[in-house]
């Protein structure tokens, strides 16, 4: 009995000393800040914020290579706690934004030139005679940027992408991904949008959507200076104000909402 | 020379430790996706399975055996070995980085792992001496890294081939592990 | 005379039913002149032609309207005389949109002088001075991939030129452009290619045709009757890819290619029948590339037939012109079955490079559903390069496009034996084109990061 538990105890003790001893004298010296900065950020690991990851982020913040509002799916309180972990100022998080598909033209609005029997992917899909939409700007609806969103923000809606904006980690993703280019970041704070992309001329759009922009400038003249023409698409610049109520329903094209 | 040489390919192919004996399934199953971090996880049971077993056969040998405290075995192994382990991890740690980096993270994953606690035991129930103990132990983790490195790439594969939904994951690796089993089978009766 | 089997034979390859009959009989045809034409500006690989013309200007026939821009480019010219309607963008043939010229036709304007100076004794000429005719000419290879052929009779210093194969195997089904340009037009093609060769300084002609096109074997046969010993024909066995580059040096000359390599690399260069014929138009003629052959057939044409048509001629008037499309009309296809582009409309405009426009009926479009890849290994057997496209195709699926390119995916020229075999019907080219596309892009990412 007393041999028993002098045994286990013995045994016991001297592993516990040499870790003790092992944790004392061959410790390597890390920097428990990283830990901590890294459990703070979001761990989506997207690499929105130009590193690899947000483990190397948290190592470059710490290091004083970066500031700490590069995340943009970061919190205010998550980035109070980080500014103060690193006891520096409280740094501002910079206006959260958003992902926002510029296409409406789904399955009942929008055109198919021909019948498409390939893979899904929508470059791919692009690569064969220009892509089935008869809309040459117009969302593919095969589904590449909803594969490429590390947040799982994008649905397919009636064949075409849309971004849940209170889902979107802001890591632009999808704006790479999209073969299109019709994906923009925009302020999540604003609400009304064009939701078309064709460059093409109004008489066109008119042929191969029914929700597209035609040209018409009604909209610039009502937004008053925060719609502006870029060839024959309006465009919103969201750097002003836009809080006119009856943009979406003097669109003649259907295509300004407010989300 | 002829009884190492059956020995070790008892414990490799006939007694797999995983897919004859079923020791060591977590990691089998949890680090099974990629062949990188299976190779790792298989390094890191080759060499904690050898040392684990020279250790243990030192205390079984010195401490247990002359005061006929054999019944302590299962805690005595449990405390030396996850001792034994964060050890050597602070000393890779400390002395060998590219080493840590490469088996580091797998190293605390298998400190109380049944397969090493089984090399243990096992020796002492085969009355083995401390070669024979060591060698043992090293074609056992063996056997356990070929059993893995096979499983990663089937599953690597099956990854690919697109199984019906209800199959997916976890479900078709386990099918899959059990035709592996199945098909080592065939090496019984391949030692005497 | 000099005509003999192939002494080598590829890996690999299929034997699709070749489909050739409706129009191996049928003599080349000139299309009347349509009334308009699309001239595109990027009808060769590289980058495209610049147009120097304006809205409003007219032409003359064989005018140059776009100079080529950059090294690997070609001039275009216009294919006939007429007035400049409009510059914009419009399709191609290959599924991509750049700038066309659009040319409202004169059909009543006088022949005039050919744009070039004739070289009718090019055999006194130094090589050099034809080659530069080559180049003004806007003359690219004619076989479908339309590389400039001016670059390709170029090759660096380091890489001597011994064997120059004329290209003739037409391994694509219904297709028989290049047979009829060879069966009417023999004595032509065989001056063209002499012509390249004292471009090339090579030693050795070897001419490939596939041994179900004896009649035009027989043609060149005997338009060669005063050739110098060393040139050959070779019945290569009827074969689907016999046609591609790698393959046919192999079978001709027992070469392999290197992996990424050029044919080049091991002294040989492929030049295309129709390619020849349009080198000796330019030599002997002064006249640019600005027409070919082309077969307009399928079971949706009414009147299939082999045209000599003007570039830029819309597929609209091509089909018109035989007889209109049935109504049954499902599927257009730019070029021969295996290697072509499906066309999502008729109002698209012929290249140099277009050697056939296929119209298939509803019954032979039949929609299909891919399954998973059961692992037969067909397409293993089929692969001309022996690559493994079922390995190739579920990684590019998994996404997993470093494993694609660890297996050589790159080197994939998309011939679509795989594809034609797979019992599961799987679209292996498109998910190789698309692992290449990413790929492609990956490196010029690379490259672009490493300049600045």
């Amino acid at each position: 009995m007393i041999t028993s538990i002098l045994v286990v105890s013995g045994i016991g003790l001297v592993c516990g000393v040499a870790l003790a001893l092992g944790a004392r004298y061959l410790s390597v010296e890390e920097n428990p800040l990283i830990g901590t900065v890294t459990e703070l950020l979001l761990g989506a690991n997207c690499g929105a914020c130009g590193y690899a990851g947000c483990g190397g982020y948290a190592q470059a913040i710490v290091a004083g290579e970066a500031p700490p509002n590069r995340c943009p799916s970061c919190t205010p309180e998550a980035l109070a706690q980080i500014s103060a972990a690193l006891g520096i100022a409280p740094i501002e998080a910079a206006a959260r934004e958003v992902a926002l598909v510029l296409c409406r033209g789904d399955d009942e609005q929008a055109q198919k030139r021909f019948v498409y029997d390939g893979i899904t992917d929508c470059a791919a899909a692009a690569a064969v005679g220009g892509g089935d939409k008869a809309c040459r700007y117009g969302c593919l609806g095969y589904g590449t940027c909803l594969r490429a969103c590390p947040a799982g923000a994008i649905e397919m809606v009636n064949g075409v992408a849309r971004v849940h904006p209170e889902l979107c980690i802001s890591c632009r993703k999808c704006v790479a991904a999209c073969p299109r280019g019709i994906i923009r970041m925009v302020p999540a704070a604003s609400h009304t949008h064009i939701f078309c992309s064709s460059r093409d001329p109004g008489a066109t759009v008119r042929k191969v959507c029914k929700v597209g922009c035609i040209g018409c400038r009604i909209c610039t003249r009502l937004a008053e200076g925060a719609i502006t023409m870029d060839g024959t698409l309006a465009v919103v610049d969201y750097k002003q104000p836009l809080d006119n109520e009856e943009l979406p329903a003097k669109c003649p094209g259907k295509c300004i909402l407010k989300v | 020379m002829t009884s190492y040489i059956l020995l070790v390919l008892g414990a490799v192919l006939v007694n797999n430790f995983v897919l004859n004996r079923f020791l060591g399934i977590c990691p089998f199953l949890g680090v099974s996706k990629k062949l990188e971090t299976s190779l790792g996880m298989s390094g890191a049971v080759i060499f904690v399975m050898t040392c684990a077993a020279a250790v243990t056969w030192c205390v079984d040998h010195y401490l247990l055996k002359p005061y006929g405290l054999d019944y302590l075995q299962t805690i005595a192994f449990i405390l030396v070995i996850a001792a034994f382990v964060q050890l050597v991890e602070m000393l890779l740690k400390r002395y060998v980085p590219p080493l840590y980096s490469a088996l580091g993270i797998y190293l605390p994953l298998i400190t109380t792992n049944c397969a090493v606690l089984g090399v243990a035991v096992m020796n002492v129930q085969n009355k083995s001496g401390f070669v024979e103990s060591t060698v043992f132990a090293c074609a056992a983790g063996c056997g356990f890294a070929l059993a893995l490195t096979i499983f990663t790439g089937l599953r690597e594969k099956i990854e690919r081939a697109d199984p019906p939904r209800a199959f997916r994951g976890v479900a078709i690796a386990l099918v899959t592990a059990g035709l592996l089993s199945l098909a080592f089978m065939g090496f019984n009766g391949l030692v005497k | 005379m000099k005509v003999s089997p192939a002494p080598f034979l590829f890996r690999g390859g299929i034997h699709p039913p070749d489909s050739k009959t409706a129009t191996a009989a049928l003599p080349l045809k000139d299309l009347p002149l349509p009334a308009r034409l699309e001239v595109s500006t990027s009808q060769h690989l590289g980058a495209p032609a610049a147009p120097c013309v304006a809205v409003g200007d007219r032409v003359t026939a064989g005018q140059l309207i776009a100079k080529a821009s950059g090294f690997i480019s070609a001039n275009v010219h216009a294919p006939a005389a007429g007035t400049i309607a409009a510059i914009r963008e419009a399709p191609t043939p290959t599924g991509r949109t750049a700038t066309a010229i659009i040319i409202e036709t004169d059909a009543d304007a006088p022949a005039g002088e050919p744009p070039y100076k004739p070289i009718p004794d090019w055999r006194e000429q130094a090589p050099r001075s034809l080659l530069d005719r080559v180049a003004e000419a806007g003359i690219v290879g004619m076989g479908g991939a339309g590389f400039p052929t001016h670059v390709k009779l170029s090759p660096p210093g380091d890489k001597p030129i011994d064997t120059l194969i004329l290209n003739g195997a037409e391994c694509e089904p219904f297709l028989n452009s290049d047979n009829r340009l060879l069966i009417e037009r023999a004595e032509q093609v065989w001056e063209g290619c002499q012509i390249i060769r004292r471009i090339l300084g090579a030693g050795t002609i070897r001419v490939a045709i596939e041994d179900n096109k004896r009649e035009a074997a027989k043609a060149l046969a005997a338009a060669m009757e005063s050739a110098p010993d060393d040139a050959h024909i070779h019945l290569l066995k009827t074969l689907y890819p016999q046609g591609s580059e790698k393959q046919q040096i192999y079978s001709v000359t027992g070469r392999t290619v290197p992996m990424g390599g050029l044919p080049m690399d091991v002294g040989c260069v492929v030049e295309n029948v129709a390619t020849a014929y349009a080198v000796w138009d330019a030599v002997v003629n002064g006249r640019p590339l600005t027409a070919r052959a082309i077969t307009v057939t399928g079971d949706a044409v009414n009147t299939p037939t082999n045209w000599f048509a003007p570039v830029g001629t819309s597929f609209a008037d091509l089909v018109a012109a035989s007889g209109g499309a049935r109504d049954n009309l499902a599927k257009l296809i730019a070029g021969g079955p295996m290697m072509g582009f499906a066309l999502p409309s008729l109002e698209v405009a012929m290249s140099k490079t277009s050697s056939g426009l296929l119209l298939f009926p509803r019954e032979c479009v039949r929609p299909y559903r891919s399954m998973a890849c059961i692992n037969c290994g067909r397409c293993v057997e089929a692969c001309p390069l022996g690559l493994m496209p079922n390995e190739l195709s579920q990684a590019a699926e998994a996404d997993d496009i470093d494993e694609a390119e660890n297996r050589h995916v790159m080197d994939c020229f998309e011939c679509g034996a795989c594809a034609y075999v797979c019992p599961a019907r799987r679209p292996l080219v498109q998910h190789m084109r698309r692992a290449k596309a990413v790929i492609t892009q990956r490196r010029r990412a690379a490259a672009q990061q490493k300049k600045t």
